[in-house]
């Protein structure tokens, strides 16, 4: 996110250019600046990061509006202020951005790194909100890869699993009459490209032994959330054991991993039994129509984050797995947007990877329940046949806990929820 | 387990209600002493009588008129239409008044219309027609049609149990040439479509003899991995099932014996177009009889019916594509 670049003119060809606190989302008020890059003196690029802040959500980089070279630096690391407040000042070299442009114009110094305005539309003044700048999160806008190419036509299936894998569908060589790229063509290109593990993990972990010193900035935030929530919340776990073998090939075919499975059995179970999808705020109780659902994705050694994927209801399977490889992707590159962490109705914390079968998840506030996907274990079960003859099988096995709130409902109601889910994980038949 | 003709199934279906219950009766033109033009209630005269297998004028408004006055007294008539064509002469009796004496009246209308269909034994314009479309056009009818033999003695059953008014579309060419495991006693087919074959790369959509066609057609197609869905009913139209089926193989060829306008098969395919869009890997093909009648002439006959030549080309082309 960059700051919205009002200028100062100085005298000469050289002007200042304002740094400012960006708004980030429409939740943050205000930032805390952690690191300067640059100091005063320092050359500067356009778009290069001039300083990193923090907000209570996320920490993020200022990137420099223009090129030039720091000349002030206002506000001191450690210190937070208000969004709009002028963080540094960027002297641009007048010849260094004008040079293409009529002299003494300063817009033009501006536009590389303001929206570049249409030909055809009418010349704006800079907006008084921080517009986005060209490498900032749009929302609401889809990556482009899964659009035709000029010249060549895709089927409505083709187009869909290509935006659903993030695909280019230029770069493949299709099969059909004409070179046309069928179905098998852009899946043998998910097949051959299998997504990275997710290294999702839960909040229960024992937190890592600080080297010394003092806890880190997101360390102290995860323990007071914590902390909350146990002394808030009246937390009770239960468990259910599922049998995910045909969850195990379906997810097999569609190359994804068995969370988004679990994910969409969780949303149905959560349209059965709304009362889980709900907040406790005091004594004030809300159910929630949609249900925007939260993944814990750990972040190494720094901690984790809980992204929130809104109106996940609306989502297919598949469309929830690319959702969260999104998500888990840019939640580790620090890529997030406040408002993409806020606003969670139910949360599932995933740390199965390391072969772990149960935990007692903490509650994410104020949410009323979180539950918790270990590892899917191969094991002997009794299995009935459909005549009630009895056997020993191997399936793929796993134990879905649910931590929830006993101030918010009772056990039943839990109990009857995961029921709900071990129903449709074992019985899967397509979404 | 027995072994049925298709044909033997319809029969054991229709003896085995007769036997079940008194509310049931058969009634058509030379279905009693004669048994029947094919023979499909032979014995019964003999074994239920004249009050129960009753022989009728050539008049199929009147069986069918008189029909509906028995159901809607208590009974469960089970009308023979000699040829399916011949039905066109009790149109109004069917489609205006026990289609809609639900909704007009609330009056359950539980009769069952058997109507022998369909072409491929030289039998003409007035003998081969599949006229399954008409009744799907008209709310308040149930249309079935079976492609085996256990699906035909299994559909009967749910038919004549079925509180609305059911056409059934039995097909006369498989008659005697299909055979099959029929399980024992009376049990309903579910009203829904059955994967008659399993696969994945392309999905044949079809019903009734057809449905043989398509097996026939895709059972070694290079390698492909061919899906064959048989609808069994019309109405209701298992969307579901369609749609399950088009998402799996995402290529679609459609089969009728129908004549190609406004077929059972059109509806599919506009449910497909609608719903079924984004699972698409090619357009959707029709098979279909064009729209002209059904010559006598036997080579004339096989160069209009939908062969397993044609749609093997169909779905060659479409695994192409």
């Amino acid at each position: 996110m960059s700051s919205s670049p009002t200028e100062t003119r100085a005298p000469g060809a050289a002007k200042l250019v304002d740094v400012t606190m960006p708004q980030m989302g429409v939740s943050v008020a205000e930032g805390t600046v952690v690191a300067w890059a640059k100091q005063i003196g320092d050359r500067v690029q356009a778009d290069e990061t001039i300083c990193e802040i923090s907000t209570d959500k996320i920490d993020t980089e200022v990137p420099s509006p223009v090129s030039g070279v720091v000349a002030e630096i206002l506000v001191a690391v450690g210190t937070t202020v208000d969004v709009g407040v002028v963080l540094a000042r960027v002297e641009t070299a007048g010849a260094v951005s004008i040079a293409s442009s009529p002299a003494g114009e300063l817009a033009a110094a501006t536009a590389a790194t303001v929206i570049a305005p249409r030909p055809d539309a009418p010349a704006a003044p800079t907006p008084p909100a921080a517009p986005p700048p060209s490498d900032a999160p749009v929302y609401g806008v889809l990556p482009a890869n899964g659009g035709p190419a000029p010249g060549r036509r895709y089927s409505p299936v083709v187009q869909r699993i290509a935006a659903e894998h993030d695909i280019d569908l230029s770069t493949i060589a299709g099969t059909g009459r004409g070179g046309r790229v069928r179905k098998q063509d852009v899946l043998a290109r998910v097949a051959a490209a299998p997504e990275p593990p997710l290294h999702i993990e839960s909040p229960y972990r024992p937190d890592p032994v600080p080297d010394s010193g003092q806890l880190s900035r997101m360390r102290r935030q995860i323990g007071a959330h914590m902390k909350h929530s146990l002394d808030t919340a009246a937390h009770c776990t239960s468990w259910i054991e599922v049998d995910m073998s045909r969850v195990q090939s379906e997810r097999t075919l569609l190359g994804v991993t068995a969370l988004p499975f679990v994910a969409s059995a969780a949303i149905g179970a959560l349209r059965e039994y709304p009362q889980l999808n709900a907040s406790l705020e005091g004594e004030r109780y809300t159910q929630h129509a949609a249900v925007n659902l939260g993944i814990a994705v750990s972040l190494g050694e720094d901690g984790l984050i809980v992204p929130v994927i809104q109106r996940a209801h609306e989502l297919s399977v598949e469309g929830l797995s690319a959702r969260i490889r999104d998500l888990a992707q840019r939640a580790r590159t620090r890529a997030l947007t406040p408002d993409e962490v806020r606003g969670g109705t139910f949360t599932i914390t995933n740390p199965g990877q390391y072969g772990t079968i149960m935990a007692t998840p903490i509650i994410n506030q104020p949410q009323v329940a979180i539950l918790d996907l270990e590892a899917i274990v191969k094991r002997a079960v009794v299995v009935t046949d459909a005549a009630g003859n009895d056997a020993i099988a191997i399936r793929a096995m796993t134990i879905l806990g649910l931590s929830w709130d006993h101030r918010a409902l009772d056990g039943a109601l839990a109990a009857q929820f995961l029921a709900s889910m071990k129903r449709r994980l074992e019985g899967w038949a397509g979404a | 387990m027995a072994t049925m003709t298709y044909l033997q199934a319809i029969s054991s279906a229709l003896r085995d209600e007769l036997r079940a219950d008194d509310r049931v009766l058969v009634m058509g033109e030379d279905i009693g002493v004669f048994g029947g033009a094919f023979k499909v209630t032979d014995g019964f005269f003999e074994e239920f009588g004249p009050d129960r297998v009753m022989d009728t004028p050539l008049a199929e408004s009147a069986i069918i008129g008189t029909a509906i006055g028995a159901a809607v007294v208590g009974m469960r008539p089970v009308c023979e239409m000699q040829f399916s064509d011949f039905i066109s002469c009790g149109f109004d009796q069917l489609v205006n008044v026990a289609a809609k004496m639900h909704y007009r009246q609330r009056l359950a209308v539980p009769i069952t219309v058997r109507l022998p269909s369909g072409g491929g034994f030289s039998g003409g314009p007035f003998h081969s027609q599949n006229p399954e479309a008409w009744f799907m056009h008209s709310p308040g009818i149930k249309v079935v049609a079976p492609s085996t033999a256990e699906d035909a003695k299994g559909l009967l059953h749910a038919a004549i149990r079925d509180p609305n008014p059911v056409c059934f579309m039995e097909h006369k060419h498989l008659y005697r040439r299909i055979k099959g495991e029929v399980p024992e006693g009376i049990y309903e087919t579910p009203m829904t479509a059955r994967v008659a074959r399993p696969g994945s790369d392309l999905v044949v959509i079809a019903y009734g003899a057809m449905v043989h066609v398509a097996l026939d057609a895709t059972e070694d197609l290079d390698g492909a991995s061919v899906q064959v869905l048989d609808l069994r009913s019309l109405v209701p139209l298992d969307v579901d099932a369609i749609l399950a089926a088009v998402r799996e193989c995402s290529k679609v060829v459609i089969l009728d014996e129908a004549n190609e306008t406004c077929a059972a098969g059109a509806q599919v395919a506009a449910l497909i177009a609608e719903h079924g869009f984004e699972d698409l890997d090619g357009p959707v093909v029709r098979v279909a009889t064009p729209d002209i009648p059904i010559p006598f002439s036997p080579p004339l006959e096989q160069a209009v019916l939908p062969s397993v030549d044609r749609v093997r080309e169909a779905c060659r082309e479409l695994l192409a594509y």
